[in-house]
């Protein structure tokens, strides 16, 4: 009898408790390029979204780079100054170009 | 508008880029990538997906899943925006609040929207608007989703039409704004925010508490999401919190910057010359995927094959769907499921397939909905640059020996 109402119990708790504790999102180390500029990126991108964000992207062109990170920039208001911006765009550029400008 | 007038300007905007620039790409489209792997890194309540982040979780269904009508739970796709999402809500103690432009301010907890108000269910396909971003050529900034950032699945909850009745809406109330609970890293960063304008609310708008006939997992919106069947996934706010009636339009980035494409007939620009005026990207347009097979896969010679897959729109119904295996030469009828899961759901379509020659063989799939419209090729769809609303016919190619 004991079995049978803990069986029952562990049934109705089953159906709406699946968030019964902490939820643990797995951590991932993606494979980013070291390399000069790299503390900025760790500074200025880590804080808001993974580095799973930026190899996504692919190679790609400086303006292209420079438009990601001014919209971080303008419209996530992410705190980077002319210097960050400058760092951040030459790293993206170095390691994830296609070598064109435009 | 109609489909040849579709084509007809496809031409003249594609042609007006090639000759506009010698040295920069015109945009094209063509299939979206479709060889990436499941990771093995597994997340809270799912198997094994494709992962573009952990911080915030990307997940992406693999195409097999797209055999049948409803995508289970572990395995339908995660999207969120924002690097801080709570990771634990106590279901005792979770209240949704709706105020603003309401004669009575509510707190509701889930157990009261559980009993105290009609229970509906609503089955409908759940798809981002960057869903098949990587056709897009030049590359459209964003995640670059192959196929599977969609799914489909039976959503129960309550009638958000019924908790504003029960809140009771001014006579100036215009305006329905949805917060999640995901936190920017800043104080500053825009929060995930949605409006719906009042007279977008029907009765399949629904505040979903259940999945599939199970608690909503927690990287899908646990306990509470809003469902908005037809609508692209950027209006189905998740881990709602509150729900704020006004009277004015708010200004917000994810409705007024993110989410938009050209406001012009065929929704496209080139990648010099953005067209200056957006609109949301709103409704889904027709589209299909083929689960069965897959790229790459080898059939044998005069085997039974069925090429089995999902075909959708905003709602209007999927009339019929065509399956080629001549590279788009002929195409025959598809069978189709008897759609009782209604018309915001996935039909799932099969199609028997004896292959008689060796070799490469391309299959395509190409959805119309009751309404006329049809999946373009996928060369055809024209570029923007958000990566939006790709719908092209869908093509695996495997080999038969």
């Amino acid at each position: 009898m004991k079995k049978l109402i803990l069986i029952t119990a562990l049934l109705t708790s089953a159906l709406f408790a699946q968030v019964k504790e902490k939820i643990e999102v797995p951590y991932v180390a993606f494979p980013i390029k070291m390399g000069k500029g790299f503390d900025a990126i760790q500074t200025n991108c880590l804080m808001c979204h993974s580095f799973g964000y930026i190899i996504n992207q692919g190679r790609q062109s400086k303006k292209f780079w420079h438009g990601k990170v001014m919209k971080m920039v303008d419209h996530f208001k992410a705190p980077m100054d002319e210097q960050a911006i400058k760092e951040t765009t030459n790293y993206l550029f170095e390691h994830y170009g296609n070598g064109k400008l435009k | 508008m109609e489909r040849r007038d579709f084509f007809k300007k496809a031409a003249v905007v594609a042609g007006a880029a090639a000759v506009g620039s010698s040295t920069l790409e015109a945009g094209t489209t063509g299939q979206p990538v479709d060889n990436r792997k499941v990771s093995m890194v597994t997340f809270p309540e799912k198997r094994p997906l494709i992962m573009y982040s952990d911080r915030p979780p990307l997940l992406e269904t693999p195409r097999e899943v797209f055999t049948s009508v409803l995508t289970p739970n572990d395995q339908f796709f995660v999207r969120w925006h924002m690097p801080d999402i709570p990771t634990y809500i106590d279901p005792d103690t979770f209240t949704i609040s709706v105020n603003g432009l309401v004669e009575k301010e509510l707190k509701i907890s889930l157990n009261d929207l559980k009993t105290k108000f009609e229970q509906v269910e609503v089955t409908a396909v759940l798809q981002c608007g960057g869903n098949s971003r990587s056709a897009f050529k030049p590359i459209a900034g964003g995640i670059q989703w192959g196929s599977g950032a969609m799914g489909c699945a039976t959503w129960k909850g309550v009638r958000l039409r019924d908790i504003l009745d029960h809140a009771g809406l001014k006579k100036d109330a215009k305006w329905i704004g949805f917060n999640g609970s995901e936190k920017a890293a800043y104080y500053e960063t825009p929060e995930f925010i949605r409006e719906l304008e009042l007279t977008e609310l029907d009765d399949n708008v629904i505040l979903a508490y259940e999945m599939s006939g199970e608690d909503l997992p927690y990287l899908n919106g646990y306990p509470l999401r809003l469902v908005l069947p037809g609508y692209y996934s950027d209006s189905w706010v998740k881990m709602l919190s509150n729900i704020t009636v006004t009277n004015k339009y708010k200004k917000l980035f994810f409705m007024d910057v993110a989410y938009r494409v050209p406001d012009n007939e065929t929704e496209s620009e080139t990648p010099e010359k953005k067209f200056p005026k957006t609109k949301p990207i709103k409704k889904m347009n027709v589209k299909s995927i083929i689960g069965y097979p897959e790229n790459g896969d080898k059939l044998s010679l005069k085997s039974h094959t069925v090429v089995r897959g999902v075909a959708f729109d905003d709602g209007h119904g999927i009339k019929e769907v065509l399956v080629s295996t001549d590279a788009g030469k002929t195409w025959e009828k598809a069978l189709l499921d008897d759609g009782k899961l209604g018309r915001y759901a996935y039909r799932a379509f099969r199609f028997s397939f004896k292959p008689n020659t060796l070799g490469k063989v391309t299959i395509m799939a190409k959805a119309i909905n009751k309404i006329g419209e049809e999946q373009p090729l996928s060369k055809d769809i024209l570029w923007n640059h958000g990566g939006y609303k790709y719908n092209g016919i869908d093509e695996v190619t495997v080999e038969v020996i």
